[in-house]
């Protein structure tokens, strides 16, 4: 029963009501929340992290679990060079093997970092809550540099010999006296092949 | 001849400094009258139910259109890269932080702000306005407050739809016509989306609802001359809406950028 009064109310209601449903869809399908909600935090320790960002994705076995919500130096003594702590929020339901490799890797062209898990094997022993993995340092990008520079600097020193006629592979392509040679000495096998089988009568050694 | 074109100019920044004085005088009047009771909830929902329920098919169809042209748009170049999963984030993202809250306020501003103005300048046409005075019940408080309110409650609701209808046209694209399995293009679209990307989407509707309150009610009570007085005021309430809205949305998007990095 429904009347001009309370109809108006109800059409109101309504487009409040499915509103108000489809913003509660929007907040619970937001990864960023359900992560929050069921996850716990881990932390990672490295020496370099290569540009690692807030927000970054933590993967473990290639699938994403996680995020980092957090980046701060500790030193652990007055001596020692600092180190960076990552804090990472994971989910809860993943067993993580306490001997699992833990990484800095670059996804895509783009070059956005995120934290790799490689699964150990040590399933006795699951990282809990507020553990912390001691990650591998990323090779920074100037030693890669460095390392390709130093080969590019040899195959280079290589190739300008080669190209100077030094050496017996510079010989090889650029003297033709071995060509010449082993042509005319071909060429007078086939004129002559019993030269193959002809031996040069050597002198006996004098018997004495 | 320059003398004139000072005129011309003076006069123009003068009515320009007058429309925001006006402007500014009604945004303190209708929110002095706001709390002081009784408020006729009655009176809101009519205005509710003009302003959100009956804006609801157009602001969908328009919002399926836009989720549509932006999945072929972005498309275009995203199949160049060789991505186009990525065109599911770009839909969510533009929609729910941009297009979402500006179309939505655009089509209200032109189908509810326009009829506002009409409305409000029959009755100052006709002197209702006066006797409404006369009877002893305030202008702003009977006509603008309701409206007010309903505006800037109703906004964001109807951009709730039209974000997520948007989604739904964007998805209809990328599941039949460029072959991307329905449930990725699901999961790679809220992906993308923040908290914070759906808070300022729907923050910045309350303030653009109310710009369209202010601007369509001052328009009416403004209103001189007859039946052509009423036509030049609904032509003036909307462009000012469009354009007070879209420099807001600047504002407001340069703000959000700063505050939530």
């Amino acid at each position: 029963m429904i009347f001009g009064k309370s109809k108006l109310e109800l059409k109101v209601g309504i487009f409040v009501f499915i509103g108000l449903a489809i913003l509660i869809f929007f907040v619970l399908s937001i990864g960023n929340f359900k992560i929050i909600l069921q996850s716990h935090r881990i932390d990672f320790l490295f020496n370099f992290t290569n540009g690692v960002k807030v927000g970054a994705p933590v993967r473990f076995a290639g699938v994403d679990i996680g995020e980092v919500k957090g980046l701060y130096f500790v030193s652990p003594s007055p001596d020692k060079p600092p180190k960076v702590r990552i804090i990472g929020w994971v989910r809860r339901d993943i067993n993580i093997p306490a001997d699992s490799a833990v990484w800095i890797n670059t996804l895509g062209l783009l070059g956005e970092k995120y934290i790799e898990i490689m699964p150990g094997r040590d399933y006795a022993h699951i990282v809990k809550a507020n553990d912390v993995l001691t990650g591998v340092d990323p090779i920074p990008m100037q030693e890669f540099t460095t390392l390709a520079k130093k080969i590019g600097t040899g195959i280079d020193s290589a190739i300008t010999g080669i190209r100077d006629k030094e050496g017996t592979v510079g010989k090889l392509l650029y003297d033709d006296t071995i060509y010449n040679e082993l042509e005319a000495l071909i060429s007078d096998l086939r004129r002559n092949p019993w030269k193959i089988f002809w031996k040069t009568r050597e002198k006996p050694p004098k018997s004495k | 001849m320059i003398e004139s074109m000072l005129i011309n100019v003076g006069r123009k920044v003068l009515a320009f400094l007058q429309f925001l004085g006006g402007l500014a005088t009604l945004v303190w009047q209708s929110f002095y009258w706001l709390f002081v009771p009784p408020l006729k909830t009655r009176r809101v929902l009519e205005q509710a139910k003009r302003a959100g329920y009956d804006s609801l098919p157009i602001v969908s169809l328009i919002g399926l259109f836009i989720g549509m042209i932006f999945a072929f748009q972005t498309a275009y170049l995203m199949q160049r890269l060789g991505s186009e999963i990525y065109i599911a984030s770009i839909v969510a993202l533009s929609l729910v932080r941009e297009l979402g809250p500006v179309i939505t306020s655009l089509v209200v501003a032109g189908r509810v702000g326009a009829a506002i103005t009409a409305e409000i300048g029959s009755m100052q046409v006709t002197e209702q306005i006066d006797a409404l005075e006369a009877m002893g019940s305030n202008p702003v408080k009977y006509l603008v407050v309701p409206r007010l309110l309903a505006l800037s409650l109703m906004l964001p609701i109807l951009t709730l739809y039209a974000d997520i209808i948007g989604i739904f046209g964007g998805w209809l694209i990328c599941v039949y016509k460029l072959g991307i399995p329905s449930r990725l293009y699901m999961s790679v679209a809220f992906e993308a989306l923040k908290f914070k990307d759906i808070f300022t989407g729907l923050s910045k509707t309350v303030f653009f609802g109310m710009i369209i309150a202010f601007v369509s009610c001052f328009e009416g009570f403004n209103v001189e001359g007859g039946a052509e007085g009423v036509g030049r005021a609904t032509t003036r309430s909307v462009v000012w809406s469009f354009i007070l809205i879209i420099a807001a949305d600047c504002f407001f998007t340069a703000l959000f950028y700063f505050i939530f990095p």
